[in-house]
């Protein structure tokens, strides 16, 4: 008696929830389009036909026939796909830029306003609501296990962060900041006096005369390191500079006091052995009183024993 | 000239009579030919003394206890090597069931003993607090020196290397570090020697039940807090997380206390708590708590002071040393979040920080298990290599660098050569790598490498050398180059092989590890090298672990602790099994050549250390040829004339009494020197008390005041007169003391010493009379030696 109860109950209730599930996502059109299978289940949850009819468990049913056209409440709305259409156009741009820009790496200050055009496509498409109140969030970025969309533009979102692109571009990627501007104009300075004397064929003249901009280059990069206003374009030239100026050009400092360091180096190990020696010479050495203890005789007789303490 | 001479003279006859020490004990008779001839050797100093001691000694006949029976005292240049020596006293950790305390015990409460209780929980957790302030303390100052240090070298250095001169580098380099060192080593030399070296040698002997003198004064602790920074900012090859373990030991004894004598305050707190007993607990609270924050181990720490001091335990004493252990450690997190600016951010736990190893590149596989017992191999040799070096060092320094002025300037020498030989490494290593986003290199050097690049070797040396271990366990794949790596490794053994045992507080932990380090990073280098495909799994970090804890497990030999606090410290359990072998193997190899570092430094010492186990092979010992006899033994019923003669007998220095029945000579009791004393002082007279009614009774907080620093006997003032009075002793001996029969065997004897922290043991005959006393230097000095048993010379000082 008591199980059919429960069991009763138990059918109201997956029934409601079922009804429940399709009453809160009902607000949304979607006109046949194709959709991967894998997606169904989960859109047969989250997308439900504005026609005020339940018959949710019946739904299910069908929908597992119906694999070359979905019922037009499953298929994603005209607009969104007008965004994912859009979405892929830039994230191709964007892609092809960074390719470009690979080597030597110039990503931010070529890339950054392709980014920008991306991320704004994406931000339609997680947060805004279109027209009639349409959103595409749920219905492009996770519907299936792959969310693919998301996933793609998660990667090159990795890829912005990790090249610290941020500190190199205004805030709302329309420009590169003034302090990356700077700093390409004094790596051209640079540059341009390597080149200069570079034709001539004689390094250590250029040593000499580039030192004053290359220092200025140097010290600005640790000034623009301590404020964190790295990006990887100005790491990456400053270190492609730096390998021009200490391997091509060979202006690092010459190892050249070997002789005094090595003096006073033999000097400092020195002294340890005048220490040791001398303590060992004139130190008085310490000396122990020893105690030999009162003890019974080892093998003595009892009786010995007790007589000498009585 | 004849100075030299002497000295030539003087340590051949050191060897002659070590040849004699050693031989064999085989009987009684041996032992007295020995005996002639220490007498016949000794040079003209020591025969005046032989004369006049033994005058002194012929003159009393009972004396007893504390084993010093001085017979014949002589002249030797037996320093530290097989010796015991007396002024190190036992702890009365055996409780003295007097009158008295019976007395205080009825008129206590239950709401009392509950109260104790719970001050006991209290005064953990304030130990745990205090400890890990300390290393908060420590590891700021440390930080923020060095780094002073570190930025001025720095600068000058990148000056210099452009403008040529970097001789005048070095030498900068080398004078601050000495001028750092300097300061460290004057306060220990002059103020308080105890403080010297890293402190767990002191801090296992008094957990096996030896009195250390001043080995937990407040003065000790200052001393010591302030010479671990400056070694440690004066860039010695040392560590600050052995003196952690010292500190937490002092503030376990003075809080414990709830006063400090050398501050003259009391706080008339935790009275109940002054006795050997209670404090002994509290110092094996205090130096789990200092593991705790040094390492971030907890449980290890607790562990430590389980391996350490294991004979007296119980389990409630775990558990709040546990608790003492845990705030420790939590009170390091928290306030170093605070310092780093990310206050609750609780995730430094302890000084010395391995890192996380987390990734899936350092998961271990089957076939690296007999990798990892090679590099255990390995270590054990190596730590035996460390060990045997710095035991030769040791007693060269015993020898000839004693004087304080000496051992400044050993230090400050040790300090500028460390300087000297790091910057030449640094300046001849052609290594250079480039520079990493993450900036892991505190100061990097780039000196003559090219822009953007780093000197490699400067990454081992110009740091401090917890950042030296973390850089070789988390750097990736390729920071170093072999070579570096292994001048590094000979350079920084033979280094902290020479630091090791300085007059400066300092231990030996980080030194070990660092060493490890570099030869496990190597390893694991040259094993990606040689392996197909071993890039994938032999990465370095890992074997630079292994062969870390390898290291430390060959030098030090401790076990069970050492393993969890690795893991602990490495937040990884994972590496349990890893570890476990290879300081198994390391402990299996170094024991086999030498004993731990601890252990010959605590030998060196002439400690009389009682070890887990009598030497084996000494069953045929019986209590009868171990001790002391005959005894200085005191009637119920004593005169204080008599009293204060044995007392005030300077040859003599003994703590227990035997009490015994007048005419019949049996045992009825055993008194302490202490307790006569604090008699003495309050002039607890039989007449006395008959003539004054009204005079106070004494009562065991008068025992509790003049804890622990009972005066000496000559302090205390007797007349004439007095010393005709009688004193009774009845209500204040210890009316059960433990006896033994004179068959008992020598292991049976010893198995009651270390269960019970026995400090004195009576012997018995049948008819219940005192034959002798065994005290723990009797049972100290026999140990296993190459010829069998050997038995240790005692002496003085």
């Amino acid at each position: 008696m008591f199980i059919v109860q429960v069991g009763a109950l138990l059918i109201a209730l997956t029934y409601y929830a079922n009804a429940q599930t399709s009453v809160v996502a009902v607000n949304t059109t979607i006109p046949g389009s194709e959709q991967s299978a894998s997606g169904l289940r989960q859109l047969a949850a989250a997308v439900v036909p504005q026609s005020s009819v339940f018959h949710p468990s019946l739904r299910s049913q069908f929908s597992l026939n119906l694999l070359s056209a979905f019922p037009e409440d499953l298929e994603v709305s005209n607009y969104c796909v007008a965004l994912l259409a859009i979405f892929g156009q830039r994230y191709s741009t964007y892609v092809n830029c960074l390719v470009s820009a690979a080597r030597p790496v110039k990503v931010c200050q070529n890339c950054y306003g392709t980014y920008g055009n991306l991320m704004e496509i994406y931000k339609n498409i997680s947060d805004q609501m279109g027209p009639g109140n349409v959103s595409c969030r749920d219905s492009l970025l996770r519907s299936d296990r792959l969310m693919l969309v998301f996933l793609l533009y998660s990667n090159l979102e990795d890829i912005w962060t990790a090249s610290e692109c941020n500190r190199c571009v205004s805030l709302r990627h329309h420009s590169l900041t003034n302090d990356t501007l700077y700093f390409m104009e004094t790596l051209n300075q640079s540059l341009s006096c390597f080149e200069k004397y570079q034709k001539q064929g004689n390094h250590s003249e250029l040593c000499t005369e580039c030192k004053a901009t290359y220092r200025g280059l140097n010290e600005l990069y640790s000034r623009m390191e301590k404020n964190h206003t790295l990006c990887i374009d100005i790491e990456d030239s400053m270190n492609m500079t730096r390998i021009l100026w200490s391997k091509d050009f060979n202006c690092s400092f010459p190892r050249a006091e070997t002789v005094p360091v090595i003096a006073v180096s033999s000097f400092m190990l020195f002294l340890p052995i005048i220490f040791y020696l001398s303590s060992f010479l004139h130190s008085e050495q310490k000396k122990r009183k020893l105690i030999h203890p009162k003890r019974a005789k080892s093998n003595p007789s009892f009786i010995n024993i007790q007589d000498k303490f009585s | 000239m004849a100075n030299i001479t002497k000295k030539v003279s003087w340590s051949s006859r050191g060897d002659e009579s070590g040849g004699g020490e050693r031989t064999p004990l085989l009987n009684g008779s041996e032992e007295v030919r020995y005996t002639r001839q220490v007498g016949l050797l000794s040079g003209e100093g020591g025969m005046f003394h032989i004369g006049r001691l033994s005058t002194v000694d012929l003159e009393e006949d009972m004396t007893s206890d504390e084993s010093s029976q001085g017979h014949h005292v002589s002249m030797s240049s037996i320093d530290g090597v097989k010796v015991c020596v007396c002024v190190f006293q036992s702890l009365d950790y055996d409780n003295s069931e007097n009158q008295l305390f019976l007395e205080e015990e009825r008129r206590m409460s239950f709401l009392g003993f509950k109260c104790l209780e719970i001050s006991r929980w209290v005064i953990c957790g304030l130990i745990g607090f205090l400890t890990g302030l300390i290393a908060c303390c420590i590891d700021i100052a440390v930080e923020n020196l060095a780094g002073v240090k570190y930025y001025v070298v720095k600068q000058n250095i990148e000056k210099f290397t452009e403008v040529g001169g970097l001789s005048i580098s070095l030498i900068l380099w080398a004078v601050l570090n000495s001028a750092f060192v300097m300061v460290g080593a004057v306060i220990v030399a002059f103020f308080e020697p105890g403080a010297a070296g890293s402190g767990i040698p002191q801090i296992k002997c008094y957990l096996n039940g030896v009195k250390i003198p001043r080995v937990v004064r407040l003065k000790t602790l200052v001393v010591k807090v302030c010479g671990v920074i400056c070694s440690v900012a004066g860039g010695l090859a040392v560590g600050k997380e052995g003196p952690m373990i010292h500190s937490g030991a002092v503030v376990a004894a003075g809080v414990s206390q709830g006063r400090s004598t050398s501050l003259k305050k009391d706080f008339k707190i935790f009275e109940y708590f002054r006795r050997d007993t209670e404090k002994r607990d509290f110092v094996s609270a205090g130096a789990a708590a200092g593991v705790s924050a040094a390492f971030g181990a907890p449980v290890g720490g607790v562990l430590f002071s389980l391996e350490e001091g294991a004979s007296f335990w119980n389990q409630m004493l775990t558990w709040r040393i546990f608790f003492a252990s845990m705030i420790s450690t939590f009170t390091l997190n928290f306030f170093l979040s605070i310092y780093n600016n990310k206050p609750g951010d609780l995730s430094s736990p302890g000084l010395i920080n391995f890192g996380r190893f987390e990734s899936d590149s350092v998961a271990y596989n089957l076939y690296e298990i007999p990798l990892f017992i090679v590099m255990g191999a390995a270590g054990g040799l190596l730590g035996a290599l460390f060990n045997i070096l710095n035991y030769w060092l040791t007693i060269f320094r015993i020898r000839y660098v004693h004087r304080p002025c000496l051992q400044v300037m050993e230090a400050m020498l040790v300090a500028a050569v460390t300087a000297t030989v790091s910057f030449a490494m640094i300046y001849f290593s052609n290594d250079c790598q480039p520079l990493g986003p993450d900036q892991s290199e505190d100061y990097p050097l780039q000196l003559f490498c090219a822009d953007g690049e780093y000197n490699s070797m400067a990454t081992a040396f110009f740091n401090t050398p917890e950042r030296s271990v973390r850089s070789l366990f988390h750097n990736p794949p390729g920071s170093y180059n072999p070579l570096t790596l292994s001048l590094f490794t000979l350079t920084y053994f033979f280094l902290a092989c020479w630091t090791y045992g300085l007059t400066v507080s300092a231990g030996v932990f980080i030194p070990s590890l660092l060493i490890g380090a570099a030869w496990g990073r190597l390893f694991g280098i040259l094993l990606a090298a040689i392996t197909p495909n071993g890039s994938v799994w032999a990465v370095p970090g890992k074997y630079a672990l292994m062969g870390a804890a390898a290291q430390l497990g060959g030098i030090v030999r401790m076990t069970l602790s050492l393993t969890v606090i690795m893991v602990e410290a490495t937040g990884n359990v994972t590496y349990g099994l890893p570890i476990m072998l290879v300081l198994l193997t390391a402990k299996i190899v170094g024991d086999y050549f030498v004993e731990g570092l601890y252990d010959i430094h605590i030998k060196l010492q002439s400690v009389p250390f009682l070890h887990l186990e009598a030497p084996a092979t000494s069953h045929w010992l019986t209590a009868r040829e171990v001790m002391g006899a005959p005894v200085t033994c005191f009637n119920r019923i004593e005169k204080v004339g008599t009293i204060v003669d044995v007392l005030s007998n300077t040859s003599t220095n003994h703590n227990g009494f035997p009490v015994i029945v007048p005419v019949l000579g049996k045992i009825c009791g055993l008194i302490l020197r202490s307790q006569l004393i604090v008699l003495l002082k309050h002039k607890v007279f039989v007449e006395l008390a008959r003539s004054r009614l009204t005079q106070r009774k004494l009562q065991l907080k008068d025992f509790r005041d003049a804890y622990p620093r009972f005066p000496p006997i000559q302090s205390i003032h007797v007349s004439q007169d007095e010393r005709e009075c009688m004193m009774d002793l009845t209500e204040f001996m210890n009316p059960t003391p433990y006896t033994v029969p004179q068959e008992t065997s020598l292991p049976r004897v010893f198995k009651l010493f270390r269960a019970l922290g026995l400090r004195h043991l009576v012997v018995v005959d049948s008819e219940n009379r005192v034959v002798g006393l065994v005290t723990r230097k009797d049972l100290a000095r026999y140990h296993l030696g190459k010829h069998g048993l050997e038995e240790m010379q005692l002496a003085q000082t």
